[in-house]
């Protein structure tokens, strides 16, 4: 339990920084974010099939003016260390697409939290550095004004850290209780998984910005299906 | 020009431009993270403690604009910063130069970076995900850095070569209408993407399940997308259709 947790703690708590802080390369977008978690912890569909429904839920979301969204990078680190150490902890329990949707269900809140958690951390460093680089920067020794840049980073990598960390742990203690579970709940679950995925997809044809989005999309949605139900009929047929 | 900063230093402001909002706050914004990307240079030109000090707290006023653009707002101080210390000009064009440029790079940079560029790989690599499975996250991220890495690069050159001049050369680049592109390719590819979920949805059923599940989870689509243009709240419908599904499945219907 203590490596994982290291692991899926260190990985949440740099990559809030590569968000927030530094780069913002998008290393810290879900996709990634969960694929690189699932790939230390040994599971990496797990991370796949998590970040591709957190990136479409979060896709359009973005720091305008100052004012924070969502936190994605935490809901998409979390779930996926909480599907893969359920996965580990509870084997041949339930379907794989039961866990990552339980896990999705019980981490996609703390998008809201990381929201409001850097909205007081701003408003933390703004009484900070009222008092510290205002005092420094008026007596006279800018440099250690402007070494506060780089010491703001650590509240958001300690914070984040924890919280991805205990995920890891909440999987390792949650893994008995899913062994007890229904398995009409674990099937209901596992069902859940794609309508998870579609109701994500549909958010981000939502904060999709283009012009006629709405006819764009449909179009290409009528293409797709209707590409993939004549493979599916013409498999059926033969 | 009488004073110029050495290759290092540029590259040491340059790299430290990355970190512009590391010390974001409510009140300064990223002014912290600009005086930090402009310390090694501030430090080259100006030897006199007094100048020293006055160029750091010129730069320490509130500032924000998007990160990545922000490259060039901090090349086009440095190309200021240069003529103040070789004493071709005062305090005042530099000071007007970061005023005039913040605001409008900003709408910039969050148009076509924060509400195009990254939707737009973020939804293919989505959709390739089926396909290439993890080689899908590579693509993501040379596909997005390739872009984000060239731009911040030659907007710091731009800044630090032509200073006011940057914003003819911008319009050159035609930065929006390369956004207005990107943002119908992201509403294609999510549109077919969730149309591969919802029958992706349906095949896990067999019999007559099968195409009543395709059907049924394209409306469904239909229904999620009209529900959140009526402002639903997008974790509410996440929560209520897995009840949906997870009831059906209860009652055996699934």
């Amino acid at each position: 339990m203590l490596l994982p947790s290291l692991i899926t703690g260190l990985w949440g708590g740099l990559l809030a920084l590569e968000r927030r802080a530094f780069l913002q390369a998008a290393l810290s977008r879900p996709l990634p974010a969960a694929c690189g978690v699932g790939l230390m912890l040994g599971d990496v569909t797990a991370g796949l099939m998590v970040g591709l429904v957190f990136e479409l839920f979060h896709l359009g979301g973005a720091s305008l003016g100052g004012v924070n969204p969502d936190h994605e990078t935490v809901p998409a680190v979390t779930s996926t260390a909480l599907a893969v150490m359920l996965a580990q902890h509870a084997p041949g329990t339930a379907a794989r697409p039961a866990l990552w949707a339980l896990a999705i269900l019980v981490c996609a809140p703390t998008g809201i939290l990381g929201r409001r958690v850097d909205t007081r951390l701003d408003a933390r460093a703004r009484r900070y550095f009222g008092r510290v680089v205002n005092a420094a920067a008026a007596a006279g020794d800018v440099e250690r004004a402007v070494q506060q840049n780089l010491r703001a980073m650590w509240p958001h990598f300690v914070f984040y850290g924890l919280l991805s960390a205990s995920a890891a742990v909440l999987g390792v203690l949650a893994a008995p209780v899913v062994q007890q579970c229904p398995p009409g709940l674990l099937r209901g679950l596992a069902w859940s998984y794609p309508v998870l995925g579609t109701v994500a997809a549909a958010m981000a044809v939502h904060a999709s910005q283009g012009q006629g989005r709405l006819r764009v999309a449909a179009v290409a949605a009528l293409v797709v299906a209707l590409v993939l139900l004549g493979a599916l009929g013409a498999r059926a047929w033969a | 020009m009488g004073v110029t900063l050495s290759r290092l230093t540029l590259w040491r402001c340059f790299f430290r431009s990355l970190f512009l909002q590391a010390g974001f706050s409510t009140e300064g914004m990223q002014s912290l993270g600009l005086v930090y990307a402009l310390s090694p240079a501030l430090q080259a030109l100006y030897q006199d403690p007094e100048r020293r000090q006055a160029a750091f707290k010129r730069h320490l006023t509130p500032f924000n604009t998007h990160p990545y653009v922000a490259a060039a707002i901090v090349g086009g101080i440095l190309f200021h910063e240069q003529r103040i210390a070789s004493g071709d000009e005062g305090p005042e064009p530099v000071e007007r130069f970061k005023a005039l440029l913040m605001g409008p790079l900003a709408a910039l940079g969050d148009g076509f970076f924060w509400l195009s560029l990254r939707p737009a790989v973020g939804a293919v690599s989505v959709a390739l995900v089926p396909l290439i499975g993890a080689w899908a996250v590579a693509f993501y991220v040379v596909a997005y850095n390739l872009v984000h890495f060239t731009a911040r690069w030659r907007l710091f050159r731009f800044g630090l070569s032509l200073g006011d001049e940057l914003v003819p050369r911008l319009a050159t680049w035609k930065v929006p209408a390369w956004g207005r592109r990107l943002r119908v390719v992201t509403a294609a590819v999510v549109g077919g993407t969730a149309s591969w979920l919802a029958v992706r949805f349906g095949v896990q059923a067999s019999g007559w399940l099968e195409p009543a599940l395709d059907g049924a989870s394209l409306v469904f689509g239909v229904v999620a997308v009209f529900l959140l243009t009526r402002k639903v709240n997008a974790y509410l419908l996440l929560y209520v259709s897995a009840a949906l599904v997870i009831a059906l499945a209860a009652f055996g219907v699934v």
